[in-house]
């Protein structure tokens, strides 16, 4: 066990005093002097043509200082560079309810409210698409004229040989899954705040994004201006969950306003709006076979999955490949089939979301291993631990395992769980069951391909000692920047309040790609690791020089630099420093991180994602209570071990295991975007129904460390690689209870009530189900 | 519809604003007062993001219409460390983790404060029932219901005001 | 978001809050608690030209029980008062119960049981901003000649949606309802009009003050179902309110009221003379149970289907029979 003295504890998150006394700012918390009220008009109509805007009598209102349309800033963009089918404002067509038609910006809400009022707009409504299945035998009227039958993408993997694999099954289990929308309904409703200033051509945008690198990039292209003239800044964000990894319409919208309107223009999103924007987990529809010999060794594994993307591409693509590229990878299974299509419907378009792309697959292959294991008559763990990966391997999809904590994983919750006391053995209407999941550390190959590193921090000693921190990586609540914090002030061996943060923001700090892909703690860590042993290489050298000893024989911890060769030589941090600037001038250092080569994955296409440096993995055992009379279940407990290779700080850790396992179990039971001909019946928090205290189970986390060989000091991600275990998990808990398998997402009380009636029929057969 | 001088009391401080009859008092906190922490999160009065005590009881700030709360005391988030120091509550958010984004946060520490001052040792279970109007994306409730245990032994140590450092 | 203009009265005396409803007709409206109206207004559902917040009159708050003359509740008591009081919990169970499933403890602190008494009625096709229901051509109800629960027909089926009606029909509550006429009293039950554009008899110039609950039905048990996705919150998909008096296993009397799935909460009088005189049976609950079913009647109105919701109703009504009638529970 290596001995740190920073890492490992419980260090409160650094923002925690601003969050707590309601003096940290987030976005729509920011006021500028002449600051104007952005308002955007959204489409009534899920697929129309443009024929005529006339915003002639909304400029006139008085207090109006911009209406913009969509052919004033016409360039098109989107998250990934095959995807660029957004503009500002619709150009000649809009796509969904609640597309993007014009934008206002007044001296008042009611002024811009009013204004919306004013535009006229003739529409000529266009055949709409809603259905995902339907959506792909269209034959005109395609959604982008350029993405024939409405499909945006098709990718079709072939590793191994599956009808060779399911052949030799002495178990072949065909199943359709089909899961609902969700979203991530963060607290914060999206908000941009502006400033065009004409004076020095310079726009600044402070926005509740977690790429501030990536909206820096679009601005640029979508208002036409060099890089060099933007500035983002990300203030505090209430909650991302994915909801904000991409350039969201509501950023460059205020950004265009202001450079329309020459004064600062703040957004911020109604909930409703926050609906429209969404790009959370699209609805996905998975045909599902696995094959198994007699002891339970997986064969082989084939899915057919559509995805409803909604009406643009965003991060669509990438959804569909992760959802193939995971859906094996962490059990050692030899032949493995994917055929994904990713289909475009009039509806608001579908993005990443939590455990992105990975969980409704998850969600059906755990559920079809479930029952498997339950036919061949094995425990559902044990079947999991018979198809365990052997690490370090390279997976027949091409992703490099380096460490691999699954089978502690279920090991811990097995026993933490009672599983073998509980599982078959508990009352009617009570039941257990197990899943397990897995999560990329960050994508190995990033979204615009270079060779730019992925994450690069820099540090600064200053005059008082104190060490600036700068990293353009985004806090979005998760605690990366007391993690990156923590790091640094680790291999500095520097007291953590030495260090000042200074994060995301294009002007000041250095590149990171964001937070998305749980990619933060892997690779800006590395960079902070990185820049703190060039710091202290310099720091040490300089001690060194003082002492008369070699630098290799020094040692930083507790804010004090040691000499490890019997001398008992000691100086303080702050004389180290000054011993430094003796030598150097000024202190400073970087420190930067790019995946290895071996990392990222294959040569076919669709092969750069989900290659990732390293994978978290996650067991849970959900253990929950059925009632008969009205299907109502209910959650009572949840124990989850997840592989964070290591835990930089155990609280931080277990409270984004926590909030995955939550925000799966919303998934599973209660969550779901309710859709009416492209219309969202339920674009709100009271009835979008995220859980309230009374229905959240008790949560048991385990850590699990199987210090990865090159995270930082073997750290993996921490923040979605729980999230999709938590579905099945209850899925199976519920089989246990009652015997009835619910195929689809959420499941409702009202589903499992059906399937009970269904099986009492006289003629229904009891598969293999209690009672 | 005129504005029109209400005198509202917040945090123990008296303020004097303008305003017309249809604005809600979450609006004349966050842009006349500039007390930004009280959030909203919603259009609908679900999700809890704005709660403030009213006369000590936690009510919705995106309810109510600021000129009819002129007779009460109001407290946000804002008020509730005194001198620079921290409330109990509010460090139990920083070191157990019940602040993960932090939106949620001002609002839950609000309705905490309002059942510890009423029962002062509540069972987990209480603390969810009191919690059940405020929604939280983060944390799944589980570190909230720590951070507020972590006040309770701390309130029992030393109440507020007790003088105890 | 903001809310439209509109003029704010806040009258101090009874008398003088129905002058100045009067004074203003049908372009004024009530407001006390707000958890209703406030969101309404925020989601373009009302435009008046003035608001009268009542909750500044003294007179209409308190709870009062006497065990000769009965439970007196002003209209501004709220929710959380009345849920923690005693006295109901003691005499009134089912309203106490039934209070405390009101939404969230937050907003239970600022709803009124007036403000829940006269609650609108609601529909996922009327409970949208109005961006949303200007793109579907708005409904009947508001701005609108289509209803799309039940396209083709005249009627609005917005849902009654509130919890302490169902209770206090169950208790034979009378309203008290002041006007400058004076006061006059009303059975809860004739309140509601089974409308649902159209919910309540309450004139323009009116305001209901309080409600009284006999005394003879203190002591009833008492059991209040609800069924809703999420444990707070939500407004009720169904409710069964239930109110027994049982001497030796015999029913001697009892009440069931439905609410959240009609325009209106209903009394189920099929049940009292089901079962009045009855020892327990399982029999007899199922026959009440089918009554309930026969009187409620969910629609496509929420986000659960009417199908789940009238099996529930089944339910409740069997569970809360059953529990009160062959047990100790329930009291």
């Amino acid at each position: 066990m290596a001995n740190f003295s920073i890492v490992g504890q419980r260090l409160p998150m650094v923002d925690g005093p601003d969050k707590v006394t309601g003096r940290g700012l987030y976005t729509d918390d920011l006021a500028l002097p002449g600051m104007l009220v952005g308002k955007i008009l959204h489409s009534p109509h899920a697929h129309a043509c443009i024929r005529r805007i006339d915003t002639s009598r909304a400029e006139a209102l008085p207090g109006v200082k911009a209406v913009v349309t969509g052919r004033d800033f016409p360039n098109r963009y989107g998250i990934l560079p095959i995807g660029h089918d957004e503009t500002a404002f619709a150009v000649d067509k809009v796509r969904y309810i609640g597309d993007n038609v014009a934008g206002v910006a007044a001296v008042s809400e009611e002024g811009a409210r009013q204004a919306l009022e004013l535009i006229e707009v003739d529409y000529e409504r266009l055949p709409a698409y809603f259905d995902p299945e339907e959506t792909m035998k269209a034959e005109s009227n395609w959604i982008h004229d350029e993405k024939p039958h409405n499909i945006e993408k098709e990718y079709h993997h072939q590793f191994g040989n599956v009808e060779q694999g399911l052949a030799e099954a002495d178990l072949v289990v065909s199943e359709r899954f089909a899961c609902s929308e969700v979203t991530h309904a963060a607290l914060e409703p999206h908000s941009t705040l502006a400033h065009y200033d004409p004076a020095t051509d310079r726009l600044t945008v402070w926005s509740s994004t977690q790429v501030p690198y990536y909206l820096h990039l679009t601005l640029a292209n979508v208002l036409g201006m060099p890089k060099e003239k933007i500035r983002v800044i990300k203030p505090l964000i209430g909650g991302g969950f994915g909801g904000k990894s991409e350039v969201i319409p509501v950023e460059v919208e205020a950004a265009v306003l202001s450079r329309q309107a020459a004064l600062p223009v703040k957004i911020t999103y109604t909930r409703e709006e926050v609906f429209y924007a969404h790009r959370g987990r699209p609805i996905q529809i998975i045909e599902l076979t696995i094959g198994a010999k007699r002891d339970g060794r997986l064969t082989g594994v084939k899915a057919r999955i559509v995805q409803d993307g909604g009406a643009y591409c965003g991060y669509g693509p990438v959804t569909l490949l992760y959802s193939g590229a995971l859906l094996g990878a962490m059990y050692d299974i030899q032949n493995v089939q994917f055929d994904g299509y990713r289909v475009l419907t009039n509806k608001p378009a579908c993005g990443a979301m939590r455990g992105h792309g990975t969980v409704n697959t998850r969600f059906a292959f755990e559920s079809l291993l479930d029952r498997v294991a339950c036919e061949l008559g094995i425990d559902p763990a044990e079947i999991r631990l018979r198809n365990q990966l052997q690490p370090p391997c390279i997976t027949v999809n091409q992703l490099r395992v380096t460490s691999y904590g699954y089978p502690e994983c279920i090991r811990q919750v097995v026993e933490k769980s009672g599983w073998g006391e509980k599982r078959g053995k508990l009352p009617y209407g009570k039941g257990v069951g197990i899943a397990g999941s897995h999560y990329v550390s960050g994508a190995a190959n990033s979204i615009i391909r270079s060779e730019m590193p992925h994450s690069t921090v820099n540090l600064r000693v200053e005059d008082d000692a104190t060490v600036t921190l700068l990293t353009g990586a985004s806090e979005i609540g998760q605690g990366s920047d007391t993690i990156q914090l923590q790091l640094v002030a680790e291999e500095l061996g520097v007291r953590p309040d030495r260090i000042k943060l200074v994060a995301a923001d294009t002007e000041r700090t250095p590149i990171d790609l964001g937070s998305y892909s749980s990619r933060v703690t892997f690779m800006a860590g590395n960079a902070c690791l990185a820049a703190a042993r060039n710091l202290r290489k310099q720091l040490f050298e300089a001690v060194a020089r003082v002492w008369g000893v070699s630098a290799d024989q020094l040692e930083a911890r507790d804010d004090r630099v040691c000499a490890q060769n019997g001398s008992g030589k000691v100086m303080s941090f702050e004389q180290a420093v000054a011993a430094a600037r003796q030598q150097f001038g000024t202190l400073e250092a970087t420190g930067s991180y790019a995946p290895p080569a071996e990392a990222r994955g294959g040569k076919f296409k669709g092969a750069g994602v989900g290659p990732s440096p390293a994978y978290s993995y996650s067991a849970q055992v959900a253990e929950v209570s059925v009632d008969t009379e009205t299907g109502q279940v209910s959650v009572e407990r949840i124990t989850v071990a997840h592989d964070c290779g290591r835990a930089i700080n155990p609280m931080t850790v277990e409270g984004q295991v926590e909030g995955s396992v939550w925000m799966g179990l919303g998934q599973a039971v209660q969550e779901e975007m309710i859709w009416n001909q492209g219309r969202l019946m339920n674009p709100s928090l009271l009835e979008y129904k995220s859980a309230s205290t009374l229905e959240s189970p008790e949560i048991v986390p385990i850590l699990v460390e199987s210090v990865d060989p090159e995270g930082p000091l073997g750290a993996k991600e921490a923040g979605e690689g729980s999230l999709a275990a938590a579905i099945p998990a209850v899925a199976n808990a519920i089989y246990d209870a009652v015997g009835v398998r619910i195929t689809s997402t959420p499941i409702s009380a009202e589903k499992i009530l059906k399937a009970l009636r269904e099986r009492q029929k006289p003629q229904a057969r009891g598969n293999g189900g209690r009672r | 519809m005129t504005a029109e001088p209400i005198t509202l009391r917040v945090n123990g401080q008296h303020f004097e604003v303008t305003v017309p009859p249809n604005r809600l008092l979450l609006d004349v906190l966050r842009e006349d007062l500039r007390l930004t922490g009280s959030k909203r999160g919603c259009d609908d009065s679900s999700c809890g993001c704005c709660t403030v005590l009213a006369d000590g009881v936690p009510m919705l700030s995106c309810v109510m219409l600021a000129a009819s709360y002129q007779d009460a005391e109001i407290a946000t988030i804002e008020g509730v460390a005194e001198n620079g120091r921290l409330h109990p509550l509010q460090e139990g958010f920083c070191v157990e983790g019940g602040a993960q984004c932090g939106f949620c946060t001002p609002g839950i520490i609000l309705v905490a404060k309002a059942l510890l001052e009423r029962n002062p040792n509540p069972t987990r279970q209480e603390i969810a029932e009191a919690l059940s109007g405020n929604l939280c994306r983060c944390t799944g409730y589980t570190q909230i219901y720590a951070s507020v245990e972590h006040a309770i032994r701390k309130l029992q140590e030393a109440p507020v005001g007790s003088g105890k450092a | 978001m903001s809310l439209p203009p509109f003029m704010l009265l806040r009258p101090r005396r009874l008398d003088e809050a129905v002058v100045r409803l009067a004074d203003y007709g049908p372009e004024a409206m009530i407001v006390a608690g707000g958890t209703d109206v406030v969101p309404n207004l925020r989601a373009g559902l009302f435009s008046p030209r003035a608001l009268v917040d009542i909750k500044g009159i003294g007179e209409l708050g308190g709870i009062r029980f006497d065990p000769r003359s009965g439970l007196e509740l002003g209209a501004l008591t709220t929710l959380t008062a009345i849920a923690e009081s005693s006295v109901v919990q003691e005499h009134y169970r089912v309203l106490a119960e039934a209070a405390g499933t009101v939404a969230s403890p937050v907003l239970r602190n600022m709803g009124t049981l007036g403000g829940n008494l006269c609650l609108e009625t609601r529909c996922l096709w009327y409970n949208q901003s109005t961006v949303w229901r200007k793109a579907c051509g708005f409904c009947l109800k508001k701005d609108g000649t289509v209803c799309h629960v039940a396209p083709g027909g005249e009627r609005c089926w917005a849902v009654w949606s509130g919890d302490t009606a169902a209770a206090l029909m169950t208790l034979d509550a009378e309203i008290e309802i002041a006007s400058p006429r004076g006061r006059r009293r009303m059975p809860l039950t004739e309140f509601y009009k089974n409308d649902g554009m159209d919910r309540i008899r309450l004139g323009r110039d009116e305001i209901l003050s309080g409600v009284r609950v006999p005394a003879r039905l203190a002591g009833y048990r008492g059991s209040y179902q609800k069924l809703r996705i999420r444990s707070a919150i939500d407004y009720p998909l169904a409710g069964v309110a239930v109110a027994m008096q049982l001497e030796n296993g015999i029913c001697r009397d009892v009440r069931l009221g439905l609410t959240a799935v009609n325009p209106a909460p209903l009394l189920v009088r099929e049940v009292g003379e089901l079962l009045r005189g009855q020892r327990f049976s399982p029999e007899a609950v199922e026959a009440a149970a089918h009554a309930v079913i026969r009187t409620g009647k969910p629609l496509k109105t929420s986000v659960s289907t009417p199908e789940y919701r009238r099996d529930m109703l089944r339910v409740f009504a069997r569970r809360a029979l059953t529990r009160l009638w062959s047990s100790n529970g329930g009291h």
